[in-house]
């Protein structure tokens, strides 16, 4: 997952009606509990490409593989206190994981060990 | 930002090797999904939030290593935890001995007002077991520390042991509060709410019982 630009502007998320103002307009949650994850406007839209594994490996890829998708939107978190609900896995190459802090699904983002930013997928969570 | 909560407590889940410390933190059911990703890295703590007399309460909960024997445990391991859930297996003699070593250690390492709670877990294996309740709770009377009996596989008092810790942290904090600080006439009604005495768990104890 290298670093990609970021945009964080006002110029193309006026489309997208779950963002105002730059951030999350409705209440992040898990697809598959409904456990709340982040507070309305807690998260900062952006636009990055990055590489995250999927929520399920398939049982016959090959040994070691790790099968993964680019994701394009993201909500930006500063601080980690400020999820409701999250679970972070253990460090794998400067990276934790987020997952579900009641059904374990995920990975729903993942955490920047440098920065100490968390990075929620948008493609992985719903709104409410 | 604003901070958006009131309190944040790290708490710390200690006992030996497969009393079900991971368990009690990961939920995950292996017929939930088909292979997860993230069953296979695990998880190295969570952020839980509740609410505990209108306050919003952060928890941020870490799981340990059972292969770290209290013996090596020092005090890097416990700093800046607030709260300990201390674990054995009730199907598992060796596991509820050790809790006396774990809190000695505890005691010598971690701060020292840490708040403590014992967990029986397991509780549903009761044709497995080997620890009653009652030994269990007559260890948390000797140590003056609270306990309850849980099952991480049915959820049983895993969410009340959580709370009841938090709650705990949460009241000694506002006794220290006061003590630093004694209260003017303005915050009467909210003392008593803080000092209101705690429910009795007597109701989730019985739950896991010997039958
Ligand atoms: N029946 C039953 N099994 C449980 C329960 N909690 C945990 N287990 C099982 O006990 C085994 C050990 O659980 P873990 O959660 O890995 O134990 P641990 O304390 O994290 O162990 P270490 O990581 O080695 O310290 C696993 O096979 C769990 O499925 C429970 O409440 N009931
Ligand atoms: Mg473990
Ligand atoms: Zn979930």
């Amino acid at each position: 997952m290298s670093e990609v630009e970021n945009k964080e502007g006002p110029a193309e998320e006026e489309q997208k009606d779950y963002v105002q103002d730059g951030r999350n307009k409705y209440v992040v949650k898990c697809k598959f509990c409904g456990s709340k994850m982040l507070d309305k406007k807690s998260g900062k839209y952006m636009e990055a490409e990055k590489e995250l594994p999927l929520m399920r490996q398939d049982n016959n890829r090959k040994e070691g593989e790790i099968q993964s998708e680019t994701i394009k939107e993201f909500y930006h978190v500063e601080n980690m206190y400020t999820f409701e609900n999250i679970g972070f896995t253990h460090t794998v190459a400067n990276h934790k994981y987020l997952s579900c802090a009641d059904c374990d699904a995920g990975p729903v983002g993942y955490y920047d060990m440098d920065t100490k930013h968390s990075y929620v997928a948008i493609s992985r969570i719903v709104h409410s | 930002m604003a901070k958006t909560y009131d309190y944040l407590f790290k708490l710390l889940l200690i006992g030996d090797s497969g009393v079900g410390k991971t368990s009690i933190l990961f939920r995950f059911s292996e017929d939930a999904f088909n292979i997860s990703f993230i069953s296979t890295i695990g998880i190295d703590f969570k952020i839980r939030t509740i609410d505990l007399d209108g306050k919003k309460v952060k928890l941020q909960i870490w799981d340990t290593a059972g292969q770290e024997r209290f013996r090596t445990i020092t005090t890097a391991y416990y700093r800046g935890s607030m709260g300990i859930m201390l674990v054995y297996d009730v199907t598992n003699e060796k596991s509820f001995e050790n809790i006396k070593n774990w809190i000695r250690n505890i005691e010598e390492n971690a701060s020292a007002d840490v708040e403590k709670m014992i967990l029986g877990n397991k509780c549903d294996l009761d044709s497995k077991r080997q620890v009653s309740k009652e030994r269990g709770e007559q260890l948390a009377i000797e140590y003056q520390i609270k306990f309850v009996e849980t099952s991480a596989k049915d959820s049983l008092n895993v969410e009340y042991a959580f709370y009841t810790l938090a709650r705990d942290i949460k009241a000694k904090m506002e006794k220290k509060q006061e003590a630093s600080n004694p209260p003017g006439g303005r915050s009467g009604a909210h003392q008593l709410k803080a000092n209101e005495p705690q429910r009795k768990p007597t109701s989730w104890l019985s739950r896991c019982s010997v039958l």
